[in-house]
């Protein structure tokens, strides 16, 4: 198992939001992760990527058998985590192609390999930006700065292509984009998929699932997850809504 | 120097004093209460300062001021090109006169070098652009010992039609305190570019009053400060648009962290008559520390009925969302911050028309980010 989350309960300003999440994710599988507003999934991903503010009152989060919630966020990302942000920050005056080269080679180096230079660097980058049809032109603007929402987007999945995590988690990546946007998006993490490769796809809508066909779907609700199934089950909640799972839950529970 | 002539630099009136020292009244009032001895002029630099000051493209036409005194010894002005006169009053008034300007910049160095007790020097500098494009570094360094406390007053006349280029760089040590008082004069049509860049000091006032006299006369006041341990930095800038269809670009930005104190008071004032006139003023801080502190104060004063103006000044800290996303990308924490904070301070530097001079700044800018966490 590459992640094991056991009883999660998570506290965010004195309120909790996760409130007993459990979820196994192993090397090679796509897991996405649907649910209502408020159910919790944004929780799920700032908590796996070591965002300050969030409590963990109960529970675990293993990766790779080792705990991940002790780890410094730099560390679990050059351990293999990442989050594609639901919103990316604009840093003014770090200019993007910087970034990249400075993320890349704090990763390369925290894991005792060799850095790359600017030339290895280059190259890696315009093969990614290929796949992406993201133009150059974007890796000389500060990162995000004046990006558009879809830009920044694919700039997100861009940095996912540059720095080839083991464990990708994709928060809402598909809000705010058209069509168009949402199948490049799609195409670039399909280019990523591997059997050494898992991924988490939080998604209010069952559309991107239909260009990232997931080996499993799960719904949350209200902090925890209600129900898992297979890709035919983000379909039945397209066609019954939230509201359907909430009922099934209630009937569970009485 | 006599108490009569420190009075004199730190304001004419009592209430004039008090309002202009309110924020360095303590840091002044300990300067004014020490003994201080003259400065020996002919003091041996270090190895380290000789290397500092050799900036190799300026070369030739380097200035040295030791401890306020024009020092032949280690002033290098071998390629000063015949347009560029300097006369000395006295070891300690220097006048430049650039009757035609030149590609390459004129170097002036200040050094306060320590005696074997507290000590003080004054110096006084003025200088002429008569016509054409010039460049002007002014770099003061120190070396650490003993206190040493200088003040430096200077003038700048720039003729019609003139462009002077001025690099102002302090990087001096937390015993050394200076006391600069400058004053521009800008005539008609002409164009001063002023880029500022100052780390440490136990009390470093900057004072520049820009007076555009002459019709479509501009200048650029662009600067930043870094501090850290106890430095406290106190900048004054006070442009005057005396005239018509003149542009006034202030731009300063200042970090300080542990416990530090930085003082950015920025004046404009557009005099009646001088319609027609621009002025922009932009001042952005960083707190790094819980004990560092900043004051800003834009002060725009007008007086003409067609004027464009805008100013804007904040005191802030990093952002720790942006902190957490370079974080998230596997950039450490130390790291992190250091990128942002050069980041912040870099563009103060854009669009220097001196591309070396704007690697050196950087550089300089660099050396002072806290050195454990390196730069990515």
């Amino acid at each position: 198992m590459m992640l094991k989350i056991d009883n999660l309960h998570v506290r965010v300003a004195g309120k909790e939001i996760l409130k007993g999440l459990t979820l196994g994710v192993k090397a090679g599988e796509v897991h996405a992760i649907m649910g209502p507003n408020g159910a919790g999934k944004s929780t799920l991903g700032n908590v796996l990527a070591g965002r300050a503010g969030y409590e963990i009152t109960q529970g675990s989060v293993e990766y790779n058998g080792a705990n991940l919630l002790a780890l410094e966020p730099e560390q679990r990302a050059a351990e293999g985590v990442f989050l594609a942000f639901q919103y990316p920050v604009e840093i003014a005056g770090v200019n993007n192609t910087y970034f990249l080269k400075a993320a890349l080679n704090a990763q390369r180096k925290y894991r005792g390999e060799a850095e790359l230079d600017s030339m290895q660097f280059l190259k890696s980058v315009r093969e990614k930006l290929r796949v992406l049809h993201i133009s150059d032109e974007l890796l000389h603007r500060a990162v995000n700065a004046g990006f558009s929402g879809g830009e920044k987007k694919r700039n997100e999945i861009f940095q996912m292509a540059l720095l080839e995590p083991k464990l990708a988690i994709l928060d809402e990546t598909d809000s705010g984009l058209d069509i168009d946007a949402m199948k490049l998006v799609a195409d670039g993490v399909n280019a990523m998929r591997d059997p050494q490769r898992a991924f988490i796809v939080i998604t209010h809508y069952q559309r991107l699932l239909d260009y990232i066909v997931p080996d499993f779907v799960h719904v949350m609700v209200d902090g925890r997850i209600v129900e898992s199934g297979d890709k035919s089950l983000a379909l039945k909640l397209e066609e019954h809504g939230y509201a359907w799972i909430a009922e099934r839950k209630l009937a569970g529970v009485a | 120097m006599d108490a009569v002539a420190l009075d004199d630099l730190l304001g004419s009136s009592a209430r004039e004093r008090e309002e202009s020292w309110r924020y360095s009244k303590n840091a002044i009032r300990a300067l004014t209460q020490q003994t201080f001895a003259t400065a020996p002029p002919d003091a041996t630099l270090s190895a380290e300062t000789l290397q500092r000051i050799d900036l190799p493209f300026t070369r030739g036409r380097r200035i040295v001021i030791v401890n306020g005194a024009y020092s032949q010894r280690y002033s290098n002005i071998g390629e000063l090109v015949s347009t560029i006169r300097l006369h000395h009053e006295s070891a300690q008034r220097l006048k430049i006169t650039i009757s035609t300007g030149c590609a390459d910049p004129l170097h002036l160095v200040y050094v306060s070098a320590p005696a074997g007790s507290a000590s003080r020097w004054q110096a006084d500098c003025e200088v002429e652009l008569q016509s054409g494009s010039a460049g002007l570094i002014e770099q003061h360094v120190g070396e650490a010992g003993a206190d040493v406390f200088g003040t430096l007053t200077s003038q700048i006349t720039l003729g019609p039609g003139t462009v002077l280029r001025a690099t102002m760089i302090s990087d001096i040590p937390d015993s050394v305190s200076l006391l600069r008082k400058g004053h521009c004069t800008v005539g008609n049509s002409a164009v001063f570019a002023a880029t500022h860049a100052h780390f440490g000091g136990r009390l470093q006032r900057i004072e520049s009053r820009i007076d555009l006299v002459g019709t479509k006369s501009s200048c650029s006041s662009r600067g930043v400060f870094v501090l850290r341990g106890r430095e406290h930095v106190d900048v004054h800038l006070d442009v005057r648009h005396n005239a018509r269809d003149t542009r006034s670009n202030v731009f300063w930005r200042g970090v300080a962290d542990q416990r530090s104190r930085g003082i950015f008071h920025g004046a404009i004032t557009v005099a009646a008559g001088a319609d027609g006139a621009d002025a922009q003023l932009s001042n952005k801080n960083l707190l790094l520390s819980a004990n560092a502190e900043i004051d800003t104060q834009p002060v725009l004063e007008i007086y003409a009925d067609e004027v464009k103006a805008s100013h804007g000044a904040t005191v802030g800290q990093l952002d720790e969302r942006v902190l957490f996303y370079l974080r998230s990308r596997g950039i450490p924490a130390a790291a992190a911050r250091n990128l942002l904070i050069a980041a912040f301070c870099r563009e103060v530097f854009d669009g220097m028309a001196i591309d070396v001079m704007r690697e050196y700044l950087d550089a300089a800018l660099v050396a002072r980010l806290p050195a454990d966490a390196g730069m990515p």
